[in-house]
């Protein structure tokens, strides 16, 4: 062996295995400690020889509580069997609180409910999309053609009627516009009911989002696939085909492939293009003489092979992007959630377990995710950082169809407010 | 012989309940466990996961734990043992052709370029493993056999075919 691979490559071997970078090392040292303390830590006391039996199924349950309860260790459970596949097992019964506190607007079968911090909630009627005004005080539903804002209590304010089916309804961060898609076109509603305006004739059926700090400068993606931000209220019109006077359209590129939603930073300085494949990121600059304008180059971030980007979201205080990520291979659908720092850096494994999550929120103080299971009939409250542990509950579908039998749908999550 | 009764002396304390001992027992073992997943399985991610699993089973195990036994080669058979069945798994799924895998432009999950990383990348994971047992962990091919329950042969065969692989892609400096 020594003649084909000899005493000075064997050293050179023993140097570059030593010495390897290992992308995130501290903080999976970091993680690994704490769970290994916190399982370890379950598993006392252990008094030799009382009940032997008893103490090791014990320690095996207080384990396995601390790998389904732990975000990092929950990563490993694929290791542990079929335990869990179909949940996590500890699962508290019911919504009697929401972790960290706010108030979750979601759409069931039935219509949007409102959940508050105590588990209370109510059902706002027969709608088939809701969005949160800014602090939550109102709700945009939309049904059919009409918009209407209404209080969480459910008390109606107004109703306005559009051309075309209305979908995606977002409520400006200012509190004084409601942008929403007609069929396919895309408009801008004042807040108070008394009017509004066409931003595009045609838009691709993508939620437009909102500019965080401005005033209403609105993103979305036009019928042509490309990227556009507008501005509703300026008087200018400039070389905006299919837009409406009234419409000053910022700036524009093409959007990447296959982009399904849009997500901005919280300080508006980036523009997140999620869609199956990937993300996209652009940078958005600020001009003093055009003003706002759109980078022409998205930056891509792959997912890692062999897996695709269910969703994605900018924490709502920080510069961090919750990636949902999901694998098939024989065993069946495998979910991720890593936490990227746009600014580079390896990224953070949050969680991940042997099933198909669909759906993330940030909470409103970006401490928390809620990750839907539908398969598993559960909400995960994961925490970001150090202190809670996270939270599942279990029974999900019914809390939201009180008295139905048989198949429910599994609601979805429509925000995370305040 | 030092190190050997320290650890006899924590793993001790840890059964009896000490966090610190365990802590110890921690940082003294977690890179080597990490390294080891890493350099065979090529994912950061998975590393991780292996690694807390093998010290989770150390944790579960520890009141049968055998004192008398040294507690690094139990915790690295698991290591790598987990690493290979992962690393195999990973094989598979990309051999059934997933056209997602296509087309990436920047992986979250990529590593550190240097020359070890795509010079073990083209070893099957059974041979990774022997090298990174062999070279980073320094046991012997009959403690490598016992550890991964081949024959002898088996082990050495793998090693000089992994080594045959990596000796043109290694640089030396004479």
């Amino acid at each position: 062996m020594s003649d084909r691979f000899d005493g000075v490559r064997e050293a050179r071997l023993r140097v570059l295995l030593r010495e390897e970078p290992i992308p995130g090392a501290a903080e999976a040292k970091r993680r690994g400690l704490e769970l290994i303390d916190s399982a370890y830590v379950e598993r006392r006391p252990v008094q030799r020889p009382v009940l032997p039996r008893l103490v090791i199924a014990l320690a095996v349950a207080a384990l396995l509580a601390a790998l389904v309860l732990s975000p990092a260790g929950a990563a490993v459970r694929d290791w542990v069997g079929d335990v869990f596949t179909a949940g996590v097992k500890n699962a508290e019964p019911a919504l009697t609180d929401i972790p960290g506190g706010g108030d979750l607007l979601v759409q069931s079968p039935r219509g949007p409910w409102v959940v508050h911090a105590d588990g209370s909630r109510r059902l706002l009627g027969d709608y088939d999309a809701a969005t949160w005004s800014p602090h939550g005080l109102y709700v945009a539903v939309a049904s059919g053609r009409s918009l209407s804002a209404i209080e969480p209590n459910g008390t109606p304010h107004w109703s306005i009627t559009a051309p075309g089916r209305i979908s995606d309804p977002r409520w400006s961060p200012s509190g004084f516009r409601i942008a929403y898609r007609a069929g396919r076109s895309l408009r801008v509603e004042r807040a108070d009911g008394s009017g509004g305006s066409l931003v595009a004739v045609a838009s691709a059926a993508v939620p437009p989002a909102w500019y965080p700090p401005g005033p209403h400068l609105l993103a979305y993606v036009d019928a042509e696939h490309r990227l556009v931000l507008a501005e509703a209220d300026t008087g200018k019109r400039i070389d905006v085909a299919g837009a409406s006077p009234g419409v000053h359209r910022l700036g524009s590129a093409a959007a990447s492939p296959g982009v399904t939603s849009l997500s901005w930073s919280n300080d508006g300085s980036e523009l997140l293009e999620i869609a199956r494949r990937g993300l996209w990121l652009r940078n958005v600059t600020l001009g003093k003489l055009t003003g706002l304008a759109l980078s022409g180059t998205a930056r891509r971030i792959a997912p890692p092979a062999g897996a695709v980007v269910r969703a994605a979201a900018f924490a709502p205080r920080h510069r961090i992007v919750a990636v949902l990520l999901e694998r098939h291979s024989t065993a069946g659908p495998r979910s991720e959630v890593l936490l990227l720092d746009p600014a580079g850096g390896p990224p953070r494994r949050l969680f991940a377990v042997s099933g198909q999550l669909t759906e993330l929120a940030w909470s409103p103080d970006g401490r928390r995710l809620l990750l839907a299971w539908p398969a598993a009939d559960q909400w995960l409250f994961v925490p970001v950082a150090r202190g809670p542990r996270l939270r599942a509950i279990g029974d999900v579908s019914s809390v939201f169809a009180p008295g139905k039998q048989g198949h429910v749908t599994f609601p979805r999550i429509e925000g995370w407010c305040c | 012989m030092g190190a050997e009764v320290k650890e006899r002396k924590l793993i001790r304390e840890a059964q009896r309940g000490s966090r610190d001992a365990l802590a110890a027992l921690y940082a003294a073992h977690w890179g080597n466990a990490q390294r080891a997943a890493y350099l065979v399985v090529h994912d950061a991610g998975a590393a991780e996961d292996i690694a807390q699993e093998a010290f989770l089973a150390a944790v579960d195990g520890l009141d049968r734990f055998d004192r008398r036994r040294p507690f690094a080669p139990w915790l690295h058979r698991i290591v790598v043992n987990r690493a290979i069945d992962w690393a195999r798994r990973e094989a598979l799924r990309r051999g059934a052709g997933d056209p997602e895998d296509s087309a990436a432009a920047v992986h979250v999950d990529e590593p550190g370029a240097g020359e070890l990383m795509p010079a073990l990348a083209q070893l099957p994971p059974e041979q990774r493993a022997v090298v990174v047992l062999r070279y980073l962990l320094e046991y012997t091919p009959g403690e490598i056999a016992r550890m991964l329950e081949l024959p002898r042969g088996t082990v050495n065969s793998r090693l000089r075919r992994g080594l045959d692989r990596l000796r043109d892609l290694i640089e030396v400096e004479r």
